[in-house]
């Protein structure tokens, strides 16, 4: 019943764009996706105890969700916009689906791929005149690449650290324990975390690295309470983006403090608790198009990038590249993705300024930027590098 | 769901008691005074009498959101979007007497000039549903960008328009086909609407761009430059206007700017700022006072209405009413 609904919501819209559209054959126009085969990002790791360490999974569908959403918006302009959605196993195979799509007449190409990736892509396809637009790669040193052909609807490490600290800020929770896990996104978190926390001054009162062997040799970094001992502080932050570690460090600290960063208090660009802002809406259109998961923050930020360039065809008022480009990238462009604010893209580093949810697993305890962190230019300003320590690498 | 059955058929006994009733007694021309005001978590609508007292918490379907009276304001009409259902208040009584089944997630309505058609905005399956009063049969489904939002009957009542918070723009819709025969291309997120007492201008809100277009409702073109209102202090995108309410002259609007908890007071045909009266948080809608002399506004954050006193244009108070305010009407 619901799916058979979720067909009819599909059809019949269309339908009925298609009467108003007239006599006039609506142009279709292709936007690429590309994501990578089997991406390990998105294998559901179900143990044997059926616990999900990662709830996410493909967003692809949240890309047809966004084109679906502004169907009549750009069929008002005489534009179908369809999806082309394509995968590569490595990068010589990404980077021909990436021209073969230039070749094919596609403008814009979403990238759902990791950040080692995208950077190859991005820099092996600079010439080709397509916008690619990077929907999951959280990575700062993407934003300091400054691939004139790369824009990041995906919020940034830095931006989500900027929100975790205005918070232990705003709570006057200024001594934290940092712990840190081997691999490399943990370094990159935590890296970001580090820049944040002296921005509001926030000081780490020690930086440690744990481990996943359980051996005896390796208990100061194994073992929850020797890990969490020895020292004061207000609170934990934990950098695991694996999540095997951090998922039984609440509870389990030397002394009674919260856990925040990959687990407890985590920082998001999207969470389905989010009740304001029409986004139970967004939330359970997701659902028809993805019934058996909830919308993460990949989804979010792969969503909000179908949506700005089809909000670029539908009112850049030009059939022009150059100008439904432009139109992209400028401040005219005021996108809505159901967080209560206007956003677009910073024209220093290509980064979507965004508001950043902080949650728990069940809610949404703030929204970033918080009250009282002000800004010269916009408030969003003040999650991510801003524009005066913005340097290209 | 079986409480929404069970007062649906509680409703048609006691709406055959009501219309008796009505009929008995001669329409009340003053009115009671009252302020009703519907809050979206709270699941009741608070009565205020005229000295801001809460005289009674009536208890609705889940999530009452848009109200509206009858001409002759002896019923008032409450969306809640949880339960899928408009209830009818009694006036008199100050109880729920009846329950109109709609579609998934009413949350804003309009009657036909002759009330038999109710138009209602179905926020989760992007529809304009028109809906006949008498068999409570849903009679035309209009399907809209997602999100529909605002809905405007025009007085000939052949014309209604509605919003698509997401699509960013207005669907003119042809009452006797149900079919829709504009779109009208606007600003981000266009949420509430208001028309000119003459029936010559359409005002819509659009939050998220902070702009107000005017349609004009002879052409269905937009009209001129759309208007930003930016209090002393605050930045343009700190602006999200939603609710409007126009004066019976047509001479001032009042249009709430949201985040910036501010409601404006405009002259609606020059377009200047007369005031910047600072009121709740969030504050969306707005209603005015029969003889003009308040505003009411309903604060979505702060759960409070602010009084606003048209005279010297200045807040007098705010009143505690319940969880997440959403509109205001006044029955005076």
């Amino acid at each position: 019943m619901t799916k058979l609904r979720a067909v009819l919501a599909g059809v019949l819209p269309l339908a009925a764009s298609l009467l108003w559209s007239g006599a006039v054959i609506a142009a279709e126009v292709r936007v690429g996706y590309l994501g990578l085969t089997d991406d390990p990002r998105y294998l559901a790791d179900v143990t044997y105890a059926r616990i999900e360490l990662n709830p996410g999974g493909d967003p692809v569908s949240a890309a047809k969700m966004g084109l679906a959403d502004l169907e009549m918006v750009t069929a008002s302009v005489d534009k179908t916009l369809t999806l082309d959605h394509r995968t590569g196993a490595d990068a010589a195979g990404l980077i021909a689906a990436v021209k073969e799509m230039a070749a094919a007449g596609e403008q814009f190409i979403i990238l759902d791929l990791p950040a080692p990736l995208t950077d190859e892509v991005a820099a092996a396809t600079r010439d080709v005149g397509v916008t690619l637009i990077n929907g999951t790669a959280p990575d700062d040193f993407l934003r300091s690449r400054c691939h004139p052909n790369l824009l990041h609807a995906a919020a940034s490490d830095r931006m989500e650290a900027d929100a975790l600290v205005q918070y232990l800020r705003s709570r006057n929770w200024t001594k934290v324990l940092m712990l840190v896990g081997p691999e490399t996104r943990d370094k990159e978190m935590a890296a970001a975390f580090r820049l944040s926390a002296e921005r509001q001054r926030i000081s780490l009162v020690d930086e440690r690295e744990f481990t996943l062997l359980a051996d005896p040799a390796n208990r100061d970094a194994n073992n929850t309470l020797l890990i969490t001992g020895g020292v004061d502080y207000d609170l934990v932050y934990v950098a695991d983006s694996q999540g095997d570690f951090a998922r039984y460090l609440p509870y389990s600290t030397q002394l009674p403090r919260p856990v925040i960063g990959s687990v407890g208090l985590v920082a998001s660009e999207w969470h389905w608790g989010l009740e304001r802002y029409g986004a139970p809406q967004v939330s359970s259109r997701f659902a028809e198009f993805t019934p058996d998961r909830r919308m993460t923050g990949q989804d979010w930020s792969v969503w909000m990038a179908a949506k700005a360039i089809a909000t670029a065809y539908a009112k850049a008022r030009s059939d022009d590249p150059v100008k439904i480009d432009a139109y992209l990238r400028g401040n005219r462009l005021k996108l809505d993705g159901s967080k209560g604010v206007q956003m677009n893209f910073r024209p220093w580093d290509g980064q979507m300024r965004m508001p950043v949810v902080l949650t728990t697993h069940n809610s949404v305890i703030a929204i970033a930027p918080l009250e009282g962190f002000l800004h010269e230019i916009n408030t969003l300003d003040t999650l991510g590098t801003d524009e005066p320590e913005h340097k290209c690498q | 769901m079986t409480r929404s059955r069970f007062s649906q058929l509680l409703g048609v006994l006691s709406l055959a008691t009501a219309l008796t009733l009505a009929a008995l007694s001669p329409v009340q021309a003053a009115g009671t005074g009252y302020i009703f005001v519907s809050t979206e978590k709270g699941n009741e609508v608070v009565v205020l009498d005229q000295d801001l007292n809460v005289i009674k918490r009536i208890e609705t379907s889940r999530r009452p959101r848009d109200m509206h009276f009858n001409a002759d304001k002896t019923l008032l009409y409450v969306a809640c979007g949880d339960d899928d259902a408009i209830d009818v208040i009694d006036v008199a009584t100050l109880e729920v007497i009846d329950t109109i089944p709609t579609g998934p997630s009413p949350e804003v309505f309009a009657f036909s000039p002759d009330e038999k058609i109710v138009y209602v905005s179905n926020e989760e399956d992007s529809r304009l549903e028109a809906i006949d009063m008498e068999t409570r049969v849903s009679i035309q489904d209009v399907p809209t960008g997602a999100e529909p939002e605002g809905v405007l009957v025009m007085p000939d009542g052949k014309t209604a328009y509605v919003t698509s918070e997401v699509a960013d723009m207005v669907h003119v819709v042809d009452t006797a086909t149900g079919a829709v025969t504009k779109n009208i291309l606007v600003g981000t997120r266009p949420r509430r609407f208001i028309l000119t007492p003459d029936g010559s201008e359409l005002w819509v809100s659009c939050e998220l761009s902070s702009e107000i277009y005017i349609i004009d409702t002879a052409t269905n073109e937009i009209k001129g430059d759309s208007l930003i209102f930016v209090p002393p202090g605050f930045r343009e995108e700190d602006v999200t206007p939603v609710g409007m309410a126009i004066t019976k002259d047509g001479s001032k609007v009042l249009l709430s700017l949201g985040r910036a908890n501010h409601v404006a007071v405009i002259d609606a045909k020059s377009y200047e700022v007369l005031a910047y009266v600072l009121v709740g948080r969030r504050a969306w809608s707005v209603d005015l006072s029969r003889d003009e002399t308040r505003a009411y506004v309903a604060n979505g954050l702060s759960d409070d209405v602010t009084v606003i006193d048209m005279t010297s244009l200045k807040p007098i108070k705010s009143v505690a009413v319940g969880r997440v305010p959403h509109s205001v009407v006044i029955d005076d």
